[in-house]
């Protein structure tokens, strides 16, 4: 057995999805039965951490618009999805918000194996403005410092994973390592949690190397983007590795034994410090039924793949 | 079209808010549901022709919307749920789970009434196979090249063949997705060749901008049988009246497709669709103005707004629409 997470943000129900439209009366009382749902799901399923839905955020970078000068902008395309995000304008003299900005948008009942997830800096500045940092060193570097706050917050009250959402990483086709490594540095010095850095939307073949040299507990894969094979030439031995193997983009139900199959061999290869299997980017690309059915199949692969 | 700068519309606008309720209403009969559509597909013929468009539609009045309307005719396609575009918007997405396979021309209804109603020029707005397959989840095929071209092939060849049957003359193939995936713009070229094969028609294709400002797309435009490309450009320009280059800023790539050999017409988006507010007609005259310019051509310009209209409200869209007529005429008094 090997342990699990999902990270990002979960599907609405149909139900929820026409109560957000109309802004009905028991629209709270469903974001909370939907959010206490899922998080039973996950715990059925056995998965070794637990994680907030994020029902209420409208993308991952929406609650960070409560900061104080941020201004949420244009929608923008989330890569190549057919799913569109609200960019940010930073126009402050500092970023930091007090470091409530993730944790008062997360659910209290989360149980204490709880995991939260959170952009990479280089990620984030990739993707939106500020009139106050115009080099893009500088605003990654203060996007990391805030973030370190609002990491710093979470683990205190018992986050004891925090995962880090680098798409930019995997998609981009130019990558600053050495900025993407300062930034980490920053958020992860001296952090009594494990990072795990998830990258997708790209294939991150030829960029192994440079991803095991990060200042980060683990390495998370999307390997419908980056092949199995090019994982398995890499030694994780001082690294936990997270093997994305549920498909979010595709409706498809995963066939447990052949994952399970799968995920062995990639551990007899990489030799990983720790293994976990997780989803490859947020659940809410498939609609909840086919969501619900998959942390399911999650667990049961968690539970048959080999101890590493 | 001997006249110079055609105006036209992309497709889409905002459903009459009576027709909507009629429709929905279970206590409605089904004639006048049918009477209720059929009065708001006339109130839009008849609105854009006197506003003074050179080729008109019906507004898709009739449709679901661009991705549903068709899936629900098409066999091998089971609807899913609903998976979000922004914030709170989404949009029923559907698996493909078997074969797919034409079963009736689903627009064949709506273009007779159109025919049948208009004197005009008509382009019928079709949605193409790429993008059909590239919001759907596939469950059937080996590949989505595979199903690309299966849906070219199987389910917007007939489709097409059929309305052209029927009389149909321009036929614009909707692409919303066309450039997300630039290392995918082969399959996009294949498919829409594979579309029209054999088809004698006049072919448009639509495609949206997505971030690469139609770069992947210049190189492949030669190579696909379409004469017209009708494409955003005005939601990237300024709102400043000239004719240099850093005033039509949005309009420079015009010069892009020049230079990979494309030698066809271009429908450019002179009035931006995610705002309310009104471009001035000389605004819309100096985007005319620089893009006939700038593709050597002024016989090659075709004027519409950047998208379908749909998201504004009817008054807005039809402001706009009575601007970018304005906008052409005083941009055809500039050439004589």
């Amino acid at each position: 057995m090997i342990s699990s997470y999902t990270f990002g943000i979960y599907p609405r129900s149909e139900e929820l999805i026409e109560a957000t439209r109309k802004n009905t009366e028991n629209l709270d009382s469903l974001f909370q039965s939907e959010t206490e749902g899922y998080i039973s799901a996950q715990k059925n399923a056995n998965l070794g951490f637990v994680s907030d839905p994020l029902l209420k955020w409208d993308d991952i970078f929406r609650p960070f618009s409560n900061l104080s000068e941020v201004t949420p902008t244009a929608l923008n395309r989330i890569y190549e999805m057919n799913t569109f995000y609200r960019v940010l304008s930073f126009d402050g003299q500092d970023l930091v918000g007090g470091g409530n900005i993730v944790q008062s948008n997360l659910d209290s009942s989360l149980p204490k194996n709880k995991t939260a997830a959170i952009p990479e800096p280089f990620t984030f500045a990739e993707l939106h403005t500020s009139n106050k940092f115009k080099r893009k060193e500088d605003f990654t570097i203060n996007l990391a410092k805030m973030l370190r706050v609002e990491i710093d917050s979470l683990v205190e009250s018992g986050f004891e994973a925090i995962q880090l959402l680098g798409p930019s990483i995997a998609y981009n086709k130019e990558v600053d390592f050495g900025i993407v490594s300062d930034a980490l540095k920053i958020i992860t010095d001296g952090l009594k949690a494990k990072t795990i850095l998830h990258t997708y939307f790209g294939d991150v073949s030829k960029k192994i190397e440079s991803l095991l040299n990060l200042p980060v507990s683990g390495l998370g894969f999307d390997i419908t983007t980056t092949p199995a094979s090019s994982i398995e030439k890499h030694s994780f031995s001082d690294k936990i590795l997270t093997v994305g193997i549920i498909n979010s983009f595709n409706t498809a139900i995963e066939k447990p034994q052949e994952c399970i199959k799968q995920i062995d061999e990639i551990n007899a290869k990489t030799k990983p410090k720790e293994s976990y299997v997780s989803n490859n980017f947020d659940l809410e690309y498939v609609p909840k039924k086919f969501a619900m059915n998959k942390i399911s199949i999650l667990g049961e692969i968690a539970r048959g793949a080999k101890d590493v | 079209m001997s006249k110079l700068f055609p105006t036209q519309e992309i497709g889409s606008l905002k459903k009459p808010a009576d027709m909507l309720k009629k429709v929905k209403d279970p206590n409605v009969s089904d004639e006048e549901k049918i009477k209720a559509r059929n009065d708001a597909a006339l109130l839009n013929i008849k609105t854009l022709e006197d506003i003074g468009l050179d080729i008109v539609y019906d507004g898709e009045v009739r449709r679901v919307e661009m991705y549903e309307e068709p899936v629900r005719y098409v066999d091998g396609f089971e609807f899913a749920g609903r998976v979000r575009s922004w914030d709170n918007k989404y949009y029923n997405k559907a698996r493909v789970v078997g074969p797919v396979a034409f079963k009736q021309n689903f627009h064949a209804e709506e273009f007779n009434f159109v025919k049948d109603n208009s004197d005009r020029e008509l382009k019928v707005p079709v949605t193409g196979a790429y993008t059909l397959a590239d919001w759907s989840y596939d469950e059937h095929y080996k590949s989505k090249d595979e199903l690309v071209l299966a849906l070219a092939r199987n389910v917007v060849r007939p489709l097409v063949k059929d309305l052209v049957g029927l009389g149909a003359k321009i036929i614009q193939i909707d692409e919303p997705a066309a450039t997300t995936h630039p290392t995918e713009m082969d399959i996009f070229r294949e498919s829409i060749n594979e579309s029209v094969k054999g088809i004698d028609a006049k072919f448009v294709v639509h495609a949206c901008f997505s971030g690469n400002d139609y770069k992947a797309l210049a190189p492949q435009m030669p190579e696909i049988k379409a004469e017209q490309y009708t494409l955003e450009f005005a939601n990237r320009d300024t709102w400043n009246i000239g004719l240099d280059d850093d005033t039509r800023k949005g309009f420079q790539v015009l010069k892009l497709f020049k230079e990979h050999g494309f030698e066809g017409e271009i429908g450019i988006g002179v009035s931006d669709v995610h705002v309310n507010e009104i471009e001035s007609p000389e605004l819309i005259r100096d985007r005319i103005l620089y893009a006939a310019k700038a593709l050597g051509d002024p016989t090659k310009v075709y004027v519409n707004p950047d998208c379908g209209l749909r998201t504004r409200t009817r008054e807005v869209s039809f402001d706009k629409i009575r601007s970018i007529v304005k906008g052409a005429e005083l941009a055809r008094e500039e050439i004589k």
